[in-house]
């Protein structure tokens, strides 16, 4: 996490001074990109960047859905299945992907290639079904889509 | 074509969402005009004379909400953009972060200057990657360009932009939770009194905007509030950017001249309805609208909706509202125990968990229609729901509890006897059909 | 300080600035779980409902009080709506009030009867989550009876500031849990959770399933661990409950210490030592008399120490800084003349100790240093050459310490070897077995009851005192 700091400090650059606490999130989601989770001693770091106490980056890691302490496939799948997605196949998708990788929504390839999971809402709704792979969202998909999609991704 | 634009009154190139192609289109005048030839609380009265109301879903008066800020009473204000769209069926706000993301930061910069503001945040769903690239990329051109830092446009107004980018939780598109999230913490709605314009983040005046309703600041400002009257209805003026989505032909985002046709806009310009089928009902304005609000959820029949015009007094006496601008287009045969059944799961997943009626009410209703859809319901079922529903209505903290309860209580009051067909005989009416069966 | 009325009657507001604090303080009761006076509003518990006339229901706790405000705290809207908010937090709380030690002190079951009272509506399964998580050595956490009031947290963080606790996940999975790099150990006021928790979902490990709080009643007293002199509540069976089953000791044992709330000295808190109170006064008693270590009776002590007292051509007393105010004053009065008087520290920080805070927590662990210096001066203890007897009241001193070849007369409580080093041993009473009054660091003066009666052999140092004034061969 350390060698983050400089970056941080530009971010700190545009925040009202006094407030180093809204760098939490953002100084998160910075190091889950980096590494790919959010590791102890990241924690630690940010305890004593930010001087919030630890509890409350505890707190926070288990609120929002994005931020995870573990890591987890190279390929993140993850599925909206809210209403407009389902209404275009969501579900089609979603039980194509399990029967393919043979794992369902949680769950890591053994070979550490896929992470599948389902989520709610992306705001893809126009352009449903979606499916995000690690940033990217992936739109108007179909079941033949996401079967070329895997073959893509290794 | 739904009427004048004010928005999306430009063709989308593959540069057209660059500072060059909006200073081209008369981008940035606003702010030149507002810096130089306007007090802070002329600009302000602009927009209360221009009638804008909130587009996030609440339909407040946006000028109204800035009223309750005093430019001048010396302690730091903020402003921020909301743009934790999260609403499911609306993405009207990811179109003007895509396409026209100058337009948010030209109204911001200005609405910044009415109301004594020296930092600003744009609230990005964490989700959102692209429109935060071209929403980052379009703030680095304002910076490089002296629109946003110290003394700007030469004017002495000084002004800074954080976009903060949210990290997945559907609450923190409710105002007050989204300032927890910027201070650090679980982002929590907050209890009113006090309002946060009085304390709001860092417990200071503060301003929450969505992002259709800021971005329409620069267009008021540089046409005038009168020109601005003269788009849509008396009592709603302006335009709504509409999302539309499920059973629909064209899906997308359009902008809609409030008081259109409601009938034309689905049948014209959407394309009407997939497979050729009914329609059997509308989501007019996201599944809950906003976490703030009231009835919004209110699914509206296929009967109500001939007739309907866009706007918010028609939509409030038919018992909904536009809410945020998603509209989620049912057709015939499509299982509404199953529809209701993934917005429980929605409201169970994103309720924030702090207060009583929400955190045990939408797991209790998400249970409950669970057990209905795994063919285990149970007569007094329905009671239930409308129960759980009835004291989720206005006992919560924020509006995601009461969203959860208008719900069940549209779908119930609607198709009831689709809820009654899945309880006695053990499946649904309609095969469980979520897509719409048939050719396209 | 504006006017509002509260079901139709007229209320001073006083200083009180919510609907919630007006009420109470007029004796118009408003069930609420989450607000606590000395935390944060969060309005999470929903259930201090009240109806403001024109504008529906709403929470009390944040309501702010403006002149002419009407409130009814039970129309009938209210009660429905406060009906189902209690329905909704049972919905998953597991209802185990057989098996748990809040029972009959508890909020929700309280709150329950008076405002529900019907079964649930629900037939489905409730959820499950787990049981007897241990906080430290001293709490353990239920999170299945756990409402989520957040008291416990907001305690941590906005009193004694130790950040332990927060709250993990979100929606019905929300949990109440510690800091993952330490526990509720760290915290040395961690046990007011338990008594701020308005349901059993924090339980001390030393009173958990010892007995049901029904059976047990509360005796005032001054906590003796420093000199804040926290007010307390000692629990112990009632008399009408005491069992043939148990011996004397057993029925008469001080089961668990909570804060006696007290403005002028601790608030509603009180630390950890204070928790312990019991285990300290539980220590083996000393209950007879010591003549060079031989056991007599306690005539025959008082009768040698007067003779020592007589012949002593120079006596100093080290007087105790947990004597009462009144045995103090009964020294002072009987033996002030014939002593050299200095007030002695009974105790020092042990070991891990946190030895003073900004809370409560004072360096001197003494509970009326300060009653006994105002009587016999604040000069550290010195000896004279000509020193041959020395009167020791109370624990803290190191016989070796002492000079050579002075005559030890010693007043103490515990059964301790020393007491056979001193020429004369007489056993005194506990603060327990006596009623006193302290006064604290700030001249605070507070009572203390007694609770357990006075082993036979043991003396109150303030009868004590008169009689070793007297003449060798006085009735004793």
């Amino acid at each position: 996490m350390k060698h983050l700091i400089p970056e941080f400090e530009r971010l700190k650059a545009r925040l009202p001074p006094g407030h180093d606490a809204t760098l939490l999130v953002p100084c998160l989601r910075r190091i889950q990109e980096d590494r790919g989770y959010i590791e102890n001693s990241d924690i630690d770091g940010l305890v004593e960047y930010l001087g919030v106490p630890r509890i409350q980056i505890e707190e926070v890691l288990s609120f929002y859905g994005m931020l995870r302490r573990a890591p987890i496939g190279r390929w993140h799948l993850q599925v909206c299945r809210n209403v407009s997605c389902s209404m275009r196949g969501a579900e089609r998708l979603l039980g194509q992907l399990t029967d393919k990788l043979g794992i369902g929504p949680g769950e890591t390839t053994p070979d550490g290639r896929f992470t599948l999971s389902t989520v709610e809402c992306l705001g893809s709704c126009g352009t449903a079904p979606v499916v995000m792979v690690n940033e990217a969202y992936h739109e108007n998909l179909s079941v033949a889509d996401i079967d070329a999609l895997i073959e893509r991704l290794d | 074509m739904p009427g004048r634009k004010v928005l999306m009154d430009f063709e989308v190139t593959a540069d057209s969402h660059t500072l060059a192609a909006y200073r081209a289109r008369g981008g940035y005048e606003a702010l030149a005009k507002a810096l130089s030839t306007m007090q802070p609380r002329e600009v302000t009265q602009e927009i209360v004379d221009s009638g804008l109301q909130g587009r996030g879903g609440a339909a407040f008066p946006a000028g109204r909400k800035w009223q309750g800020i005093d430019p001048d009473d010396g302690q730091p204000h903020y402003l921020i953009a909301n743009a934790d769209e999260g609403e499911p069926g609306t993405f009207k706000d990811r179109w003007v972060l895509e396409y026209n993301p100058h337009a948010l930061l030209e109204s911001m910069l200005v609405s910044a200057y009415a109301l004594g503001v020296r930092h600003c945040f744009v609230y990005i769903r964490g989700e959102y990657d692209m429109p935060w690239r071209r929403l980052d990329a379009a703030v680095e051109e304002a910076y490089a360009a002296g629109l946003f830092g110290e003394n700007i446009l030469d004017s002495g107004f000084s002004c800074d932009l954080f976009v903060f980018r949210g990290a997945g939780a559907y609450v923190c598109g409710e105002a007050s939770s989204l300032l927890g999230s910027i201070e650090g913490t679980r982002a929590y709605p907050r209890n009113r009194p006090p309002r946060m314009t009085v304390r709001g983040l860092y417990q200071a005046p503060t301003v929450v905007n969505n992002v259709e309703t800021l971005s329409t600041i620069a267009w008021i400002i540089r046409n005038g509030a009168a020109a601005f009257r003269e788009i849509g209805t008396e009592k709603s003026p302006g335009t709504r950017l509409i999302s539309v989505s499920g059973h629909i032909r064209k899906p997308g985002v359009y902008e809609v001249e409030l008081g259109y046709s409601w009938a034309r806009f689905l049948h014209e310009d959407c394309g009407g309805l997939l497979c050729n089928k009914a329609l059997k009902a509308v989501i007019p304005g996201g599944i809950s609208s906003q976490v703030l609000t009231g009835k919004d959820a209110k699914v509206l029949t296929a009967g109500e909706v001939e007739g309907l015009t866009l706007d918010h007094e028609k939509l409030r006496s038919a018992g909904s509202s536009l809410g945020s601008g998603g509209m989620i287009v049912i057709a015939e045969g499509t299982c509404m125990v199953r529809l209701l059944q993934i917005m429980l799961r929605f409201y169970h997943h994103e309720s924030c968990g702090q207060c009583t009626p929400c955190r045990e009410g939408t797991g209790w209703m998400h249970r409950v229609i669970d057990r209905i859809v795994a063919g285990e319901g149970r007569p007094e079922d329905i009671d239930t729901l409308y129960y759980v529903a009835r004291f989720n209505d206005g006992t919560t903290i924020c509006g995601l509890g009461d969203a959860a309860g208008y719900a069940a209580t549209a779908m119930l009051d609607n198709f009831r006897d689709e809820f009654e067909y899945f309880i006695e005989h053990k499946r649904s009416k309609h095969g469980g059909n979520l897509e719409c069966q048939g050719s396209s | 300080m504006p006017g509002i009325f509260i079901n139709g009657e007229p209320v001073d507001t006083g200083e009180h600035r919510t609907v919630l604090q007006v009420a109470l303080a007029n004796g118009f009761y408003v069930p609420h779980f989450c607000w606590h006076p000395e935390l944060s509003i969060v309005g999470n518990c929903r259930v201090c409902l009240v109806e403001q006339e024109g504008r529906g229901v709403g929470i009390a706790c944040n309501m702010p009080v403006y002149e002419g405000l009407s409130i009814q705290t039970d129309s009938e809207p209210v009660r429905v709506q406060r009906k189902a908010m209690l329905e909704f937090i049972l919905l998953n709380h597991p209802v185990d009030c057989g098996i748990c030690d809040k029972a009959g002190e508890c909020t929700l079951q309280d709150y329950h009867y008076t405002y529900n009272g019907e079964t649930a509506r629900s037939h489905d399964p409730k959820l499950r989550s787990t049981k007897f998580f241990p906080l430290s050595e001293r709490i353990i956490l239920d999170n299945e009876r756990c409402i989520l009031c957040s008291r416990c947290v907001r305690f941590t963080r906005e009193i004694s500031k130790s950040n332990v606790l927060g709250m993990e996940q979100r929606g019905d999975s929300m949990l109440v849990r510690p800091v993952e790099d330490r526990t509720l150990d760290d915290d040395p006021y961690s046990d007011n959770v338990i008594d701020i928790c308005p349901v059993g979902a924090l339980l001390s490990c030393s009173f958990q399933y010892q007995a049901r709080v029904w059976y047990l009643e509360p005796t005032p007293s001054v906590c003796p661990g420093c000199a804040r002199g926290c007010t307390v509540n000692l629990w112990h069976r009632k008399p009408e409950w005491r069992l043939n089953a148990l011996d004397r000791r057993e029925n008469t044992r001080i089961l668990r210490v909570t804060p006696l709330e007290n403005p002028r000295v601790n608030g509603p808190w009180i630390c950890n030592k204070g928790r312990d109170l019991g285990a300290l006064i539980d220590r083996p008693r000393a209950d007879r008399a010591l003549l060079k270590g031989r056991r007599v009776s306690t005539k025959e002590a008082i009768d040698a120490a007067r003779e020592l007292i007589l012949e002593a051509k120079s006596a100093v007393a080290l007087v105790s800084s947990w004597g009462s105010n009144e045995e103090l004053r009964a020294f002072r009065n009987a033996l002030g003349d014939t002593f050299t008087c200095f007030v002695k520290s009974d105790s020092e920080p042990a070991e891990n100790e946190v030895v003073e805070d900004d809370l409560l927590i004072r360096a001197d662990k003494n509970p009326n240093t300060r009653g006994a210096q105002s009587l016999f001066g604040t000069d550290a203890p010195k000896f004279a050459e000509d020193t041959d007897l020395i009167l020791i009241w109370g624990e803290g001193v190191d016989f070796g310490s002492l000079p050579r070849g002075v005559t030890v007369l010693f007043l103490g409580y515990w059964l301790l070897p020393e007491n056979g080093h001193a020429e004369v041993f007489i056993p005194i009473s506990v603060q327990t077995e006596r009623r006193g009054h302290y006064t604290n660091f700030e001249g605070v003066v507070s009572a203390f009851e007694p609770c357990q009666p006075r082993p036979d052999g043991v003396i109150d140092a303030e009868t004590l005192f008169p009689l070793l004034a007297a003449p060798p061969g006085s009735p004793a």
